[in-house]
């Protein structure tokens, strides 16, 4: 029927049966499944170019470190950076942000200053933040989320006001990944920049839903993972400013982030590969580039993108229609929810229900999500998550209420 | 009183009429509700085992040579297993339920609930079961009278547990050293797998309370040490038997 159908043939993991169902794949906050070029060129790395790159001088060695380039250039193209050296290839979005925090608190933190975080961050935007205050001293403060889940830029404002330059970083979700809420990043940076202050952008969800372009958003830090769009695992990204990073002192030492060593002083090599200690994980970061073109070509669909719409806004309509069944991060426009629904149903623990969901075939989220602070600010300790992506179909949308309904009255 | 293998062969010809997990999960869920259940008032973090899927508290208490424990959990299905696990060792001697495995639980076809990485609770359950045995037989063997109160510490010490390792904090090896003096101070040196472990304020929190809740116990001083680093070296035979390493 519709042409949106045709998405779901470049990722061959959708046609899995689970316990002899149709497997209906709604985690895809969590990992997205990868698309056939992803694992054709996965493939072909490690069997024709497996050799180390930026080091070796034979051909595995140079055509590895091509491929790697060439993914470092595909990111740099997708987030319209300014250049390579602002493209840092990292494990994941976790490591980006213990990056900065480490590097960033270590050069421009003193005792007494503050890092701001939002409520609703995932726990490695907070928890990296906490051991980097404790190691200089300084603390961290949280902006608020509403009732619906959304951060007021008015508070922000506030907040920087009364801080009077003692707020050194502000850390924000670019979309939360309990809420689906897309949050306002160009005012929260805008109002940010105001009072000098940087802001690092969790972009794990973001990058896979709206279009970023680092230079119109003017966020100092961009952090995002590679297998929540379609690259593989292990992979992530970090953007930064040069003004930072040039400045922001090495984060591990090691291979290939060094000019020249001596015992006594030992120079880096210039960016990006001074943050890039260790062999990276070159085919993950080579997988970016066919991984971006796939989440290009589905971006720019017209009729992917209704569909994404469509299946929202029935969810958004359906859901609510369980009674006793309550979604956190409803914002007021509607336009800025992406099809992420996080919610609890009364008298079905969250646990319980995707335990029977996996039995019919249906993948989702169940637990604290790793955000436990947000959890606990709508009086939750656990949540069901459906994430949907792309190649989801509406069909699938109607599967999963009659088996989330099924699921409740089993467990009622 | 039938034994923990009677039961346990009891409860796999149960679960051999449902032909499908449905009907399976429905009987799960039954049981779950009709589980006796703690005392709201046990119901502390004493007594909380946590998971990053739910909660499950246990207690236990003796009578008569043989252990009764009580448990709950925020999770049905859940609950309908600590049920059939309840069945199972309420009433035997510590040292049976030592002696005894989990075996059945897979033969009922409920193995991935039982998965270390489930973190649903149930392993370090089972775990917390095993040290309640272990430091009734602990007690049983003290010679009447003698106070020992390091050895009443390394009890109280295998009821901590790092929640991701379904292995007591002591098998671990996280515990480098004990002093305990006649006057009830005692004093711990220990670590933790990891330096940057973000649960690391609430082991040692667990550490201090376990202990002081030792009767004799005055006070408490814990060190957290990073020097010697902790390797897999340190860990118990029955902890690597365990988590699968031997």
């Amino acid at each position: 029927m519709q042409d949106y159908m045709d998405a779901r043939r470049f990722f061959p993991a959708l046609d899995r049966q689970i316990y002899g169902k149709p497997l209906v794949y709604f985690d895809n906050a969590a990992t997205a499944q990868r698309p056939q070029a992803v694992l054709d060129l996965q493939q072909r790395l490690c069997v024709e170019a497996d050799g180390n790159v930026h080091r070796a001088v034979h051909k595995l060695g140079a055509e590895a470190t091509d491929f790697y380039e060439a993914g470092r250039e595909a990111v740099r193209s997708y987030l319209n950076a300014p250049g390579r050296e602002n493209v840092i290839f990292t494990s994941g979005t976790t490591a980006s942000i213990n990056l900065v925090a480490t590097c960033f608190c270590q050069r421009y933190v003193a005792p007494g200053d503050r890092i701001l975080v939002s409520e609703a961050e995932h726990h490695s935007n907070i928890v990296s933040w906490q051991l980097a205050c404790e190691r200089c001293g300084a603390s961290l403060e949280v902006l608020p989320v509403d009732e619906a889940g959304e951060i007021s830029v008015e508070v922000l404002q506030q907040r920087l006001e009364k801080a009077a330059g003692r707020i050194k970083l502000l850390a924000v979700a670019h979309i939360s990944n309990v809420l689906g809420i897309v949050n306002p990043v160009r005012e929260i940076i805008e109002t940010a920049h105001r009072y000098e202050v940087p802001v690092l952008l969790d972009g794990a969800q973001g990058i896979v839903h709206e279009k970023v372009d680092v230079q119109a958003l003017d966020c100092d830090f961009y952090a995002f993972s590679g297998h929540k769009i379609y690259a593989p695992t292990g992979i992530g990204v970090l953007y930064g400013k040069t003004r930072w990073l040039a400045e922001m002192p090495p984060y591990m030492g090691g291979g290939e982030m060094i000019e020249t060593v001596r015992f006594e002083k030992t120079t880096f090599a210039p960016l990006p590969l001074k943050f890039e200690a260790g062999t990276p994980n070159f085919v993950a970061g080579a997988c970016f580039a066919p991984a971006l073109e796939t989440a290009r070509q589905l971006a720019e669909d017209p009729q992917l993108q209704d569909n994404q719409c469509a299946m929202r806004d029935f969810l958004l309509e359906e859901l609510p229609r369980i009674p006793g069944l309550r979604i956190y991060g409803l914002p007021r426009d509607r336009q800025r929810k992406i099809p992420l629904f996080s919610f609890t149903l009364d008298g079905a623990f969250p646990a319980d229900l995707a335990q029977i969901l996996d039995k019919m075939g249906i993948a989702v989220r169940s637990g604290h999500m790793c955000a436990e602070p947000l959890l606990r600010r709508f009086g939750q300790t656990s949540m069901l998550r459906a994430s949907l992506a792309p190649y989801n179909t509406l069909a699938e949308c109607e599967t999963f209420l009659a088996a989330l309904r099924r699921a409740a009255a089993m467990l009622r | 009183m039938n034994t923990i293998q009677e039961i346990q062969a009891d409860i796999v010809e149960e679960f051999a009429v449902f032909t499908d997990w449905m009907d399976k999960y429905e009987y799960l869920i039954e049981l779950g509700k009709n589980m006796p259940l703690i005392d709201e008032k046990d119901k502390t973090d004493d007594h909380l085992i946590r998971g990053c899927q739910s909660r499950v508290w246990l207690s236990c208490r003796q009578e008569e040579g043989k252990l009764f424990f009580a448990a709950d959990s925020d999770a049905i299905i859940t609950k309908g297993i600590i049920s059939l696990l309840l069945k199972v060792y309420n009433g035997q001697t510590p040292e049976a339920i030592l002696a005894a495995d989990e075996a059945f639980i897979e033969k009922i076809g409920l193995r991935e609930n039982l998965s270390p990485t489930r973190a649903n609770g149930l392993v370090s359950m089972i775990q917390t079961i095993k040290g309640y045995a272990a430091a009734a037989v602990d007690q049983a063997a003290r010679p009447a009278g003698k106070n020992d109160l390091e050895s009443d510490v390394i009890v109280a010490l295998r009821q901590v547990y790092d929640p991701e390792i379904p292995v007591n904090i002591y098998d671990l090896g996280l515990i480098y050293d004990i002093q305990a003096d006649a006057d009830g101070q005692v004093f711990i040196r220990m670590t933790l797998t990891a330096p940057n472990c973000p649960i690391a304020d609430d082991v040692v929190a667990q550490v201090r309370e376990a202990v002081a809740d030792v009767p004799g116990v005055k006070d408490v001083q814990v060190d957290l040490v990073f020097e010697p680093e902790w390797t897999t070296d340190r860990m118990s035979e029955e902890a690597k038997l365990e988590l699968g390493m031997l």
